[in-house]
């Protein structure tokens, strides 16, 4: 990672707590404070861990499922976290959402994120109404252009929102990197609160222009894809963690991919998906404990690379 | 290759409540087809256009019930897909008033390959995925659902007097390598290496078959002409 000094990174963790508990094995620490971070744009702190939904909550109608989704979502409300993202790209995702957010408890903290993702502003329009019956909620609390579609028309009608309090932030996203020259030309020119781009402990290009940039214009950064879709962590645990993975309170390897991201300055918060309640104790345990300098995020990325 | 929008456990979740929701569409398409089946075995006057309204309704209704009211849940590009089940349904209907069909099963290569194509969507696909843990309800059934119904019109077209023409096969072609490739590389379903190799071997016999007759063809008018 370039350009990242210790006071840039210790001024990034303005929310996380002093105090860390002693790992229990194979979970990490379960007390103490959770890592926050702020949105540039009102300071506003969010839990750096969020639930995405890609894949995993598209169940359709299948009540075994959707319990099971549910429970999902609860585990994530307890260990504290917040952000849930969505699109209608997703086929059943936003009704299972709707789903599960009608079931469980401890829900007050939600902070929803969904897309808009079709041509046309009166489409675009019809769309995030349907998303927001989907959820059964007031209003989101982010809506972001998905991969750019139509991303100059939707802008326009974030913008008029988020005037008349119907949507707080707004943003952009994308999956792919061939997108990155518009994303970035976007966060250049448009007054945006959030952008989300995957990056992870392998593929590191945002490190270069979209995550200086970021942090430059005071946009806040949603990671998608930490975990390669499971491609990541499907190849690391083949392989033991290493011994200093303790020193950053890591006790497995998803907190081991989700610590190097949420480390980052720039990084505002990381949306890994999963359909088990087990992953999602893993996955909020990455908010807890002593994170990554610098020098270890090299050292972890140098060992991922290797493994 | 991981960016597909669900899972296969999700996919067959889907065809347990579509199976319930069509609940005996499945046994009225059984009947349908094997009509179909029986019809190109011993042909009829009128035959050829029954068979043809038989894949014209096959397809209307993947392109609608399936597709567009069922698999739409879970894939956003299930719009697109119903459209062209659709418009194959609607070529098959309109063959069927251009009045030039007829089924007729031959003792050639091209015949017992189109009656093994039916048979095999008939009896040998809902098999192998019952033994591959994919039995009913949670399975694609003939007539009601794209693979079984692909595999039967590749069939069915092999006994098409004359030959089809490429625009009457080209979708079941699009959908058998995209459908079957998802289905096989992503979903990891076993059985649907049938729909693969359909979408394979079935068009090349079926331009082979094409080929062969309009050659006779000439080779007749030919003689005719020397004479």
């Amino acid at each position: 990672m370039k350009n990242l000094t210790r006071r840039a990174f210790v001024g990034s963790m303005t929310g996380f707590g002093a105090t860390t508990a002693l790992p229990a094995f194979g979970q990490g620490p379960t007390s103490g404070a959770i890592l926050k971070k702020a949105i540039p744009s009102t300071g506003e702190q969010i839990p750096a861990i969020g639930l995405g939904t890609w894949i995993t909550f598209n169940v359709g109608n299948d009540e075994r499922l959707r319990a099971a989704r549910a429970q999902v979502m609860q585990t994530f409300f307890d260990r504290g976290g917040s952000l849930i993202d969505s699109s209608p790209m997703y086929g059943s995702s936003e009704a299972v959402i709707g789903y599960g957010l009608a079931r469980i408890k401890n829900k007050a903290t939600l902070f929803s994120a969904g897309k808009v993702w079709i041509v046309l502003k009166t489409l675009g329009v019809n769309q995030m109404e349907a998303s927001r019956n989907y959820w059964g909620i007031e209003r989101f609390d982010l809506m972001q252009v998905h991969n750019l579609l139509d991303w100059s028309t939707h802008v326009e009608t974030l913008k008029e929102m988020k005037a008349q309090g119907r949507v707080r932030y707004i943003g952009i996203t994308t999956s792919q990197g061939w997108r990155h020259g518009g994303l970035e030309q976007i966060m250049r020119t448009q007054p945006i609160d959030f952008v989300a781009f995957s990056y992870n402990v392998i593929d590191r290009e945002v490190e270069e222009r979209l995550l200086p940039l970021a942090a430059e214009r005071g946009i806040a950064v949603i990671v998608n894809r930490p975990f390669q879709e499971g491609v990541l962590i499907e190849r690391m645990m083949h392989h033991p963690l290493p011994p200093w993975a303790g020193e950053i309170d890591c006790a497995n390897w998803a907190q081991f991919l989700l610590k190097f991201i949420v480390s980052h300055p720039a990084v505002t918060c990381v949306i890994p998906a999963t359909r088990r309640v087990d992953h999602m104790e893993e996955n909020m345990g990455a908010m807890r404990g002593r994170l990554p300098d610098a020098k270890m995020r090299r050292r972890m990325a140098r060992y991922a690379e290797n493994v | 290759m991981r960016s597909f929008p669900f899972t296969a456990d999700v996919y067959f979740s889907l065809f347990e409540t579509y199976n319930s929701a069509i609940w005996p569409a499945q046994l009225v398409a059984y009947g349908l087809g094997i009509l179909a089946l029986v019809l190109a075995l011993r042909p009829r006057a009128a035959g050829g256009r029954i068979a043809l309204a038989v894949l014209s309704i096959f397809w209307l209704w993947n392109g609608i019930a399936y597709h567009l009211l069922h698999f739409l849940q879970i894939n956003f590009a299930a719009p697109a897909f119903a459209a062209l089940f659709v418009l194959q349904g609607v070529l098959f209907a309109g063959y069927v008033v251009g009045g030039r069909s007829i089924f007729r099963f031959r003792t050639d290569v091209f015949g017992w390959s189109g009656l093994l194509f039916c048979l095999f969507a008939l009896a040998a696909y809902p098999l192998l995925g019952w033994l591959a843990g994919h039995g009913w309800p949670r399975a694609g059934v003939f007539g009601v659902a794209p693979t079984p119904t692909t595999i039967f019109t590749f069939g069915m077209l092999l006994m098409l007097e004359g030959g089809a023409p490429l625009y009457l096969f080209a979708i079941p072609v699009l959908w058998s390598l995209a459908g079957g490739s998802a289905a096989v590389f992503i979903l990891r379903i076993p059985e649907d290496v049938s729909l693969l190799v359909a979408g394979v071997v079935g068009p090349c016999m079926l331009v082979w078959k094409f080929a062969k007759n309009r050659s006779e063809l000439r080779n007749t008018s030919h003689l005719k002409n020397t004479r």
